[in-house]
C-alpha cells in the first residue's frame, strides 16, 4: 500500500505539471455548459404585441371590443393603442405593430339590428405568434358578442338608449331581468361542478427546470474527457520506459494501478467539483447534497477510467488506443445524456441510455440533485459503480503484467 | 553472483538466445559483447524478468530469476538501453520514485538519493525536470534511477548508445564505481573499446550463441598475436582460392583464410605488414586486383571478425 500512495504522489505530480491539459477537460463540459443554460434559462421574458384599433364608431359595442383585448391574461401579451386607419396601415407595415383592428362607423348600430357588418383586422405577416393570438382572441369576441346578442339583445337595446339617461330604476329592472334570463340558461351554459384533484410529482426542494436536468449531464461529460484522458497515461508511461523500468522492480504492480487511480480521482473529483459548484451556485440546489454528488461523480469517474484504461491497453498503439476510446466516447456522450438529458430524450432511447455506464450515473446524479434529501442514490447502485471500477482496475493489472508493460 | 546457465529463449520458430551460459562475481564487470540484433538485450531481458525464458536458469544473488523472481529483482539494478525516466518529474524525484519502489524509505533513502545525485553529477540540477537535460545528462539520471537502491547485481544495457564523449567518459566511472563498491555489472555493448577498457571477462555473442568468453587476455590470446588483413578489390573465385592455398603453405606466415568472396578477402597472419608485396603478387598472379588494403593489429574487434567472418558493427 506504501507503494500505491508513492505512485499517487507521483502521478499527482506530474500532471501539475500539464495544468493545461485539465483546463481542457473542465473548460469544454463548462462551455456547452453555458450555452445550453443560456439557451434554455434566459429571462422568463414572455412575447409582447400592440393591437392598433381604429375606432371609427366610438359606440358602446365598439369601446368593449377593444376592452377585450386588455383583459386577463390577453392583456399581458397585447398592448392597446388607438389609432387612425392610416397612421395604423403604416405602423403595421412598418413593423411597429402586431395588427390593425378597424372599427367602422356604424357597426354599433348595425350589431344591435343584427345586420351584416364587417369588422377589419390587418396583421403584421413578419410576425406569426402574436397576430395569430390577436385573430384567435377577435373570433373569440365576435362569437361572445353573437350569442349575446342572441340572449339580451333587449336589454342590451334598452341600455344602449339609457346610456344619456339617468334611471337607476330601469336599470335595476334590466339587471333583474338579465338574472332571470341567465338562471334559466344556466344548466345549459355552465356545467356542472367538478372538484379537480391535480396530483402533481413528488415535492421537490429545488425548481426543476430543463437547464437543471442538462447539469448531470454536463458534469459526467467533464468526468467523461478527464477519465479518458487520463487513461491514456498507462501509454504514456510505456512509451516513456517507465512501465518496464516497473516492471524490473519487485512485484508492485497492483500498488502502481491503484496509485494511479487514486490520483485519477482527485483529478476527477476537482473537475468534477468545480462543475457541481458552479452547477449549484446557478441553479440554487441545496449545498446538503454537495458530498453525495461529489463522491459519486469522483467513485464513477474512477470506474469509468478504468474502463477506458483497459479498453486502451488492448490495443497494439497509442494511436489506436485514442482513436477508439474517443469513438466511443461520444456516441456515449449523446446516449448517456450529456448532450440531452435522459428526462426529455424518447422512452426508448433514454431506456437505452440509461443502461449505458455514463448513462447510469446521471440518471442517478439527477435523481440526487433533483430529489428531496441528499444520499439518496440507493446502496445497490454504489455497489455496481465500486464493482465496475474494482473490475476495471484488475484487468488493467493483469494487462500489466501480461505483456503490455515490457512491450 | 550472477549465473546464467544454458539460458535460451525462443520466439516461435527464431531462436533468439541459444543455451548461452556464464558467471561472473562481485566486484567485476561482465561484458556480453555481439553486434546489434545478436540477442544480447534478449539475454538481459530473461535475467531482469521482463521475459520468461523458454528453458535454462538465470539466477542474481543465489536467486533464480523465475521461480524466486521477486528477491532477484530486489538484488538487481537494471539501466535499459532506452531512457526509462519521468521527465515530467524533477531528477530527485525520480530517484526517490524508484527508490522507493525497491522499499528503501526514510533517512536511508534520503542519504541513498544524495549519494546517486552526486555520483551522476546532478546536484545542481536535481530540482530540474529531465525535459530540460541534455542527451547525456539523462543517460547519467537513468543510470542513477537503475542503481538507487544499491543493488549488488547491475544490468547495463548499451547505455552509451547516443552519448556524448564526456558522458560516455562519466558512465565509465560510474560503472568502475559500482564495481569498486563491489557490485557484479553485467555490461552489453557492440563497442570493443568500451569492452576492453571496463570488463573483466566478457562473452562474444552471435546469432544468439556464445561464440566465445574468458578474459580479454585469453581471448585476445586466441588471436595469436596475429593481424588481420582484408583485401578489398575483384578476386576470381577459384583462382584465388588455389593462391592463397599456396600461402597458407608458407610456415612463415602462418596464414588462415577469415573470408574469401569475389569482392573481399580477409586473411589472418602474423607480422603481416613484412609480408605484403609476397601477398599482393601471388594474388596479382592469380588475376586478382586490390584497390584497398586494410590491416589491423589484434584486438577483440579483430578475434570477433575471426570467429564469425564479420563486422562487430555490421
Amino acid at each position: 500500500m506504501n507503494f500505491a500512495l508513492t505512485s499517487f504522489r507521483k502521478d499527482l505530480s506530474r500532471w501539475r505539471q500539464d495544468l493545461m491539459q485539465t483546463a481542457i477537460w473542465f473548460a469544454i463540459p463548462l462551455t456547452v455548459g453555458g450555452l445550453i443554460t443560456m439557451l434554455m434559462s434566459g429571462d422568463g421574458a414572455q412575447p409582447h404585441g400592440v393591437l392598433l384599433i381604429a375606432d371609427q364608431d366610438e359606440s358602446f359595442l365598439s369601446v368593449l371590443i377593444a376592452g377585450a383585448y386588455s383583459a386577463g391574461d390577453i392583456g399581458e401579451l397585447i398592448s392597446v393603442e388607438k389609432t387612425t386607419v392610416e397612421e395604423g396601415t403604416e405602423r403595421v407595415n412598418a413593423g411597429e405593430a402586431s395588427g390593425l383592428l378597424i372599427i367602422p362607423a356604424g357597426f354599433g348600430d348595425a350589431f344591435l339590428d343584427a345586420e351584416p357588418v364587417t369588422l377589419t383586422l390587418k396583421t403584421n405577416p413578419a410576425q406569426t405568434i402574436l397576430p395569430g393570438i390577436i385573430t384567435d382572441v377577435t373570433e373569440i369576441v365576435l362569437d361572445a358578442g353573437f350569442y349575446a346578442h342572441q340572449l339580451f339583445g333587449e336589454e342590451i337595446n334598452t341600455i344602449q338608449s339609457l346610456v344619456d339617461e339617468s334611471n337607476d330604476a330601469a336599470v335595476a329592472a334590466i339587471a333583474v331581468a338579465i338574472q332571470n334570463k341567465i338562471e334559466v340558461v344556466a344548466p345549459q351554459l355552465f356545467p356542472p361542478v367538478i372538484n379537480v384533484e391535480i396530483v402533481g410529482p413528488p415535492a421537490t426542494d429545488v425548481q426543476v427546470s430543463l437547464a437543471l436536468l442538462y447539469l448531470p449531464g454536463i458534469i459526467m461529460m467533464a468526468v467523461m474527457f478527464s477519465s479518458n484522458g487520463l487513461a491514456s497515461d498507462f501509454w504514456v508511461e510505456r512509451d516513456h520506459g517507465t512501465l518496464r523500468r516497473l516492471v524490473y522492480s519487485p512485484g508492485q504492480l497492483g500498488s502502481f494501478v491503484i496509485g494511479k487511480a487514486l490520483a485519477a480521482a482527485v483529478v476527477i473529483a476537482i473537475i468534477g467539483g468545480l462543475t457541481l459548484v458552479l452547477g449549484f451556485l446557478y441553479h440554487g440546489v441545496s449545498w446538503a447534497k454537495f458530498p453525495s454528488s461529489l463522491v459519486w461523480v469522483a467513485l464513477s469517474g474512477v470506474a469509468l477510467f478504468s474502463w477506458f484504461a483497459a479498453l486502451q491497453m488492448l490495443f497494439s498503439n497509442q494511436n489506436t488506443a485514442s482513436v477508439i476510446s474517443s469513438m466511443l466516447l461520444f456516441p456515449l456522450l449523446m446516449a448517456g445524456g450529456s448532450f440531452f438529458p435522459l428526462a426529455v430524450l424518447p422512452g426508448w432511447i433514454a431506456a437505452i441510455g440509461r443502461l449505458s455506464p455514463n448513462g447510469f450515473v446521471v440518471d442517478k446524479l439527477t435523481s440526487e440533485i433533483t430529489e428531496v434529501g441528499a444520499w439518496i442514490i440507493d446502496v445497490n447502485s454504489w455497489l455496481i459503480v465500486a464493482a465496475a471500477a474494482a473490475s476495471g482496475l484488475s484487468i488493467c493489472a493483469w494487462r500489466l503484467r501480461s505483456g503490455f508493460a515490457q512491450a | 553472483m550472477l549465473k546464467v546457465d544454458e539460458l535460451t529463449k525462443n520466439y516461435g520458430d527464431l531462436v533468439a538466445v541459444d543455451q548461452i551460459s556464464f558467471e561472473a562475481g562481485k566486484g567485476t564487470v561482465f561484458g556480453l559483447l555481439g553486434p546489434n540484433g545478436a540477442g544480447k538485450s534478449t539475454a538481459i531481458n530473461c535475467i531482469s524478468g521482463l521475459l520468461r525464458p523458454t528453458s535454462g536458469h538465470a539466477s542474481v544473488a543465489g536467486h533464480d530469476v523465475v521461480s524466486d523472481g521477486k528477491a532477484a529483482r530486489q538484488n538487481l539494478g537494471v539501466v535499459p538501453q532506452e531512457l526509462a525516466l519521468y521527465e515530467d518529474l524533477p531528477a530527485i524525484e525520480n530517484l526517490r520514485y524508484w527508490g522507493k519502489a525497491y522499499g528503501l524509505r526514510g533517512a536511508e533513502l534520503d542519504s541513498r538519493v544524495s549519494e546517486v545525485l552526486d555520483t551522476i553529477g546532478l546536484v545542481d540540477r536535481a530540482k530540474d525536470l529531465p525535459k530540460e537535460f541534455s542527451g547525456g545528462m539523462k543517460r547519467r539520471l537513468n543510470f542513477g534511477c537503475g542503481i538507487v537502491h544499491k543493488p549488488p547485481v547491475i544490468l547495463l544495457d548499451e547505455p552509451t548508445v547516443g552519448v556524448d564523449p564526456q558522458s560516455r567518459a562519466r558512465l565509465f566511472d560510474m560503472v568502475e564505481a559500482a564495481r569498486d563498491a563491489g557490485a557484479c555489472v553485467l555490461y552489453t555493448t557492440h563497442y570493443m573499446e568500451e569492452a576492453e577498457r571496463l570488463c573483466d571477462s566478457l562473452a562474444i555473442i552471435d546469432n544468439g550463441k556464445l561464440i566465445a568468453k574468458g578474459t580479454v587476455n585469453e581471448l585476445r590470446a586466441k588471436l595469436s598475436a596475429r593481424d588481420v588483413l582484408q583485401l578489398n578489390g575483384t578476386f576470381p573465385l577459384d583462382e584465388t582460392r588455389q593462391a592463397v592455398d599456396t600461402l597458407i603453405e608458407r610456415d612463415d606466415l602462418d596464414l588462415e583464410v577469415i573470408t574469401q568472396e569475389e569482392e573481399c578477402v580477409t586473411l589472418t597472419l602474423s607480422r603481416a605488414s613484412q609480408h605484403l608485396p609476397d601477398i599482393f603478387a601471388v594474388i596479382s598472379n592469380a588475376g586478382g586486383v586490390v584497390t584497398e588494403t586494410i590491416l589491423r593489429s589484434p584486438n577483440l574487434e579483430t578475434l570477433f571478425l575471426l570467429l564469425t567472418g564479420k563486422e562487430l558493427r555490421e
